[in-house]
């Protein structure tokens, strides 16, 4: 299951959260040790590249992209090399969507269209779709290239 | 105000990085949504609000009902619009906003359409949509269209019904399952996708079925799977179902050749996959290990950190089972001490310490350090772990690892990692004898400075159990005094009650400690002058130098010799009143489990890394049981208690297992009974054994449960005499005697007359490894040496035919009932020669080490050279004996 996605700016503040299968109460505390570890650890990291934590049985892959900071936690199946499958597929979706990595602004720009892909992409904690080209299809109501 | 949201070129980026939603408000945002409702609808501009809301919505910001139903419906009002980006929006925003079922009904007709279109991408959504805001009545309506659009062509349509049935599962499983012949055929997609969902979804379906699963997982691993993510699931599901076969038959494990086959797979994720699979394999061989050791230790190098770190965390798990497989990746872990990722560095460093040889300790503990002071106290109470099992691994290199502790514990840190620390150094104190002394003074300069009440008091404690037993008790009487004046009451109660225990220990000592809890009596706590009151006049001999009354040490220090729970529980139910709490009313019998909480389900194993509980709660329970049944008295000290053999099979009316008790020259069984019919209680229940096969044992007394409700076990002991020292061996039948009297299920009253009855029970042996117990040593050959072969006897005999090797060597262990050291009791698969090292204490205390060199010889005949060394002849011989006959 993927438990949480989690994109935020680069001080810490939240753009976009979803959570699955994790209770609410457990939100807040989710979305302060993801920041914190991303404060902790990705001052100065290149784009895309990948940093891994995990507690207990849940993983957890981050990585930053332009301003913007990606999370997500998994379990089970979801394990660090999962993750780290559907953080690829979100990150290149995002730089295809701003065509660049973005910086804040951009990323606020394309909210819609970025809300739309990670529908795509993740759906009630399970990985939907992996091609962003295709995803790119779907968000505009086009079926599959391949089909 | 919110800022109008604009579309921007890319190169005007940096003009402004002010927010599009800068001063969004939620009121102004609902206003805005009245657009939906225009007659001629914008959808560029709805789709703009769309985008606000789901922004509010992801910034954790919630609708009232009322606003929430506002915007449902006005979102509703947006199917009748063409456009197709706004309708991708509108689905989203359904699924965001999930609107309660009574509100449901309003868009179900223009979902039902849209599920029919002919539009593919419309009907996906649609899927989506309705899956995730439905129940199950309106469910059974659409069951035909999702079980069509699982098989549907389109893979999006397809993956939309599949991933719609894993959600769907959780809340209507009844219908999902109904899905099982379409799924199935999801199963053999060419699309790589819709291959994983069904995968995932039909191992749902079918998880409880284990022949299902199993026939599942045969016919994919002969096929093709075309998504990596698949081929991970169908690891997964392989490896469950070796673990549910519980492969113990010879030969080669079923399924082996697959998960091997997917180290050479081309997806770094399936190859991982089926490596860490093949490391969690009960009873993994060395053999079987290799090629998976070899593609982690090539991940170890990998520039992806995820690939590290997946890598490390798999080979520290197999360390603790398998040192010996993991010591070829040590260069490559240590290159890993200094990874930017601290939880990699951590995980390497603790792998090192599990895997490490005793000459590699200091240059290990040198890298360690300069590590240690970045990162986080997780990590520390990680590493401080992993230096306490190195440290009992290699008891001779207890000094660098002894300071390296002692130095930690001077640093900053949290309380649970000083905890870590205290209690690492308080282990080691305890096993390795030559580090007590060094390991006393550093705790004691640890107190001196523990912001931490708890450590404090622990460490005082032991101290006034250690500290006396040194060769200079005296030093440690400032550091405990010191704290009589610097801390709080509780660490001050604590230490008085430490410095009378060196008084009461070390008579030399008794004047000057009298000195000093003199001054304690004008202590401003009650508590601290209540305990110097008490010692003072206990302890006797008014401070001059005079041995402490051996009943007043049993009554100041003494365990209390009853269940803590008994106690409190008996504490609860007091009612102040004239009559003083009689601790003597305390029941003294241990209650054994209840029933329910017995079956514990032996489910899934949870991985390599969790050792089963220590027995030690168990042993010290027995003898605090059987100490306090007063015919049991004068038998001496306990020696060992078998684990429970059941007597009766699952589920009968009486559930009896028994526990057999050996002294130096008496074997006690105790017969745990339980009544599982509530309708009857059970009186005078006794078992009566026939000892006729066990000649060189008589019954002395039996010791009935004079009443057995339902549910609630109780005990009767049957206690025998055997001459003393001698392991002897024999068989006994036992049945089950007592007055049954039946009772009035409502009003739980009982009827005065009984009927006798008579329950026969299976039978209970006393074998030869119930007199040895099982002790380990560290380092087996040191011990050996050290043993010396004055009392060596050596000799070889033939097992006959076996069904392997192995079997044979777990048969001989169980037969000495003696601990097999440093990994030896596994056999490698298809090995023709195996050495077993044991370790064990005969009874009458006498240490016990066993080299076994086992061969086969010709197909299946084995063969063996049994060494045996101990401290006294006769148990050398013994131990010969007990393979001799058996």
């Amino acid at each position: 299951m993927l438990l949480a996605l989690l994109i935020s700016n680069s001080v810490g503040n939240i753009l976009v959260e979803r959570y699955h299968g994790v209770p609410t109460e457990e939100r807040l505390h989710w979305r302060s040790f993801l920041v914190k570890l991303g404060t902790d650890n990705l001052k100065g990291a290149k784009n895309e590249e990948l940093f891994v934590a995990s507690h207990k049985s849940v993983y957890i892959v981050y990585t930053v992209l332009g301003d913007v900071s990606v999370y997500v936690v998994g379990k089970d199946e979801y394990d660090e090399l999962a993750l780290a499958e559907v953080i690829f597929v979100i990150t290149s979706t995002i730089k295809d969507v701003c065509t660049k990595p973005p910086t804040e602004r951009l990323f606020l720009d394309k909210y819609g269209k970025i809300c739309l892909c990670l529908d795509e992409i993740v759906w009630t904690g399970i990985l939907e779709n992996t091609d962003k080209d295709r995803i790119k299809r779907l968000i505009r109501l086009k079926p599959p290239a391949e089909f | 105000m919110a800022q109008p949201l604009v579309k921007k070129d890319d190169d005007r980026d940096d003009e402004a990085e002010y927010s599009p939603f800068l001063g969004i408000e939620k009121g102004a945002v609902l206003q805005e949504a009245r657009v939906f409702n225009d007659p001629q609808l914008d959808p560029r501009r709805c789709s703009q609000v769309i985008t606000k809301l789901l922004y509010l919505l992801n910034q954790g910001e919630s609708f009232t009902k009322v606003e929430a139903t506002e915007v449902f419906f006005a979102v509703t009002k947006l199917f009748q619009s063409r456009d197709i980006g706004l309708r991708r929006m509108v689905y989203l925003m359904i699924k965001e906003l999930s609107p309660s079922a009574d509100e449901v009904i309003i868009v179900t007709s223009s979902l039902m359409k849209d599920m029919n279109s002919k539009t593919d991408m419309y009907r996906a959504n649609a899927i989506r949509v309705l899956c995730r805001i439905t129940d199950g009545t309106l469910l059974t309506q659409i069951e035909r269209y999702l079980k069509q659009a699982i098989v549907d062509k389109n893979p999006v349509v397809a993956s939309a019904a599949l991933v719609s049935g894993i959600h769907l599962l959780q809340t209507n499983p009844e219908i999902v399952k109904r899905w099982s012949n379409e799924v199935q055929e999801a199963v053999q997609s060419r699309a790589a996708l819709v291959q994983f969902h069904a995968l995932a979804l039909l191992h749902q379906i079918r998880q409880n079925d284990r022949l299902a699963v199993s026939k599942l997982v045969t016919s994919l691993t002969r096929g093709t799977v075309r998504s990596p993510l698949a081929q991970c699931l169908l690891i997964r599901y392989t490896s469950q179902v070796i673990r549910e076969s519980g492969s113990t038959q010879t030969g080669d494990r079923p399924f082996y050749d697959f998960l091997e086959g997917c180290l050479r797979h081309k997806a770094e994720m399936v190859i991982f996959e089926a490596a860490r699979a093949i490391t969690e394999l009960n009873g993994v061989t060395s053999r079987e290990l290799t090629p998976a050791i070899t593609v982690l230790q090539l991940f170890l190098s990998s520039s992806k950190p995820v690939l590290r770190f997946a890598a490390v965390r798999t080979l520290n798990k197999v360390a603790m089972t398998h040192p010996m497989a993991v010591t070829n990746c040590n260069i490559d872990m240590e290159s890993l001490i200094s990874d930017q990722n601290r939880s990699i560095a951590t995980l390497a460093i603790t792998t090192l310490l599990k895997t490490g040889n005793e000459s590699s300790v200091d240059r290990l503990m040198k890298q360690i350090t300069n590590f240690m002071s970045d990162i986080a106290d997780e990590f520390k109470i990680v590493v401080v772990e992993a230096i306490r099992s190195l440290c009992l691994k290699f008891p001779l290199k207890y000094r660098s690892l002894m300071n390296f502790l002692s130095n930690i514990l001077r640093e900053e840190g949290g309380f649970e990692y000083k905890k870590a620390i205290v209690d690492s150094i308080v282990i080691l104190i305890r096993d390795i004898p030559d580090a007590k002394e060094s390991g006393l003074l550093h705790l004691c300069e640890f107190i001196e400075d523990c912001e931490f009440t708890y450590l404090s008091t622990q460490i005082l404690h032991f101290l006034g159990i250690e500290g006396p037993k040194t060769s200079d008790p005296s030093k440690y009487i400032r550091y405990i005094y010191n704290r009589v004046h610097l801390e709080n009451a509780t660490v001050r109660a604590s230490a008085v009650s430490t410095l009378a225990k060196f008084g009461a220990l070390v008579d030399s000592l008794k004047p000057r400690i009298f000195v000093l809890l003199r001054r304690c009596l004008f202590d401003s706590d009650d508590e601290v002058r209540d305990r110097a009151t008490l010692y003072i006049n206990t302890l006797g001999g008014d401070g001059s130098v005079v041995e402490t009354d051996k009943d007043v040490k049993d009554f100041l220090f003494g365990s209390l010799d009853l269940p803590l729970v008994n106690l409190e529980t008996s504490l609860k139910t007091y009612e102040p009143s004239e009559e003083p709490f009689d601790i003597n009313s305390v029941p003294k019998e241990v209650k054994s489990q209840p029933l329910a909480e017995k079956k514990a389900p032996g489910k899934k194993p949870t991985g390599l890394g969790a050792p089963p509980a220590a027995p030690v709660s168990t042993v010290d329970a027995y003898e605090k049981l059987l100490s306090s049944i007063p015919e049991f008295a004068n038998f001496g000290k306990l020696f060992k208690s078998s684990a429970p053999v059941e007597l009766t099979e699952a589920e009968t009316e009486y559930s009896v297992n028994a526990v057999k008790h050996i002294f130096d020259s008496n074997v006690v069984f105790q017969y745990n009974c339980t009544n599982t019919i509530p309708d009857q209680l059970l009186e005078n229940v006794t078992v009566i054994v026939d000892s006729s096969e066990a000649e060189e044992f008589s019954e002395v007394l039996s010791k009935p449960v004079r009443s057995l409700p339902y549910d609630t076990p109780g005990q009767t002991f049957v206690a025998f005499e055997k001459p003393e020292g001698v392991p002897a061996v024999g068989k006994f039948s036992n049945m089950l005697k007592f007055i049954v009297k039946e009772v009035d299920p409502t009003t739980g009253e009982t009827e005065d007359d009984g009927v006798e009855d008579e329950y026969q029970l299976e039978d209970l042996e006393v074998v030869a490894a119930d007199y040895m117990l099982k002790v380990g040593v560290s380092n087996f050959r040191n011990a050996w040496e050290s043993m010396g072969d004055d009392f060596e006897r050596v000799d070889e005999y033939g097992l006959g035919p076996r069904e392997s090797l192995a079997e044979a060597v777990s048969a001989v262990i169980n037969l000495l009932g003696m601990q097999p050291c440093e990994g030896t009791e596994a056999v490698p698969n298809n090995s023709r020669s195996h050495t077993c090292l044991l370790s064990g204490v005969y009874i009458g205390n006498v240490r016990v080490l066993a080299r076994i060199s086992f061969g086969v010889d010709g197909p299946k005949d084995v063969a063996m050279k049994l060494a045996v060394r101990s401290e006294d002849e006769g148990v050398s011989d013994a131990i010969h004996e007990i393979v001799a006959s058996g």
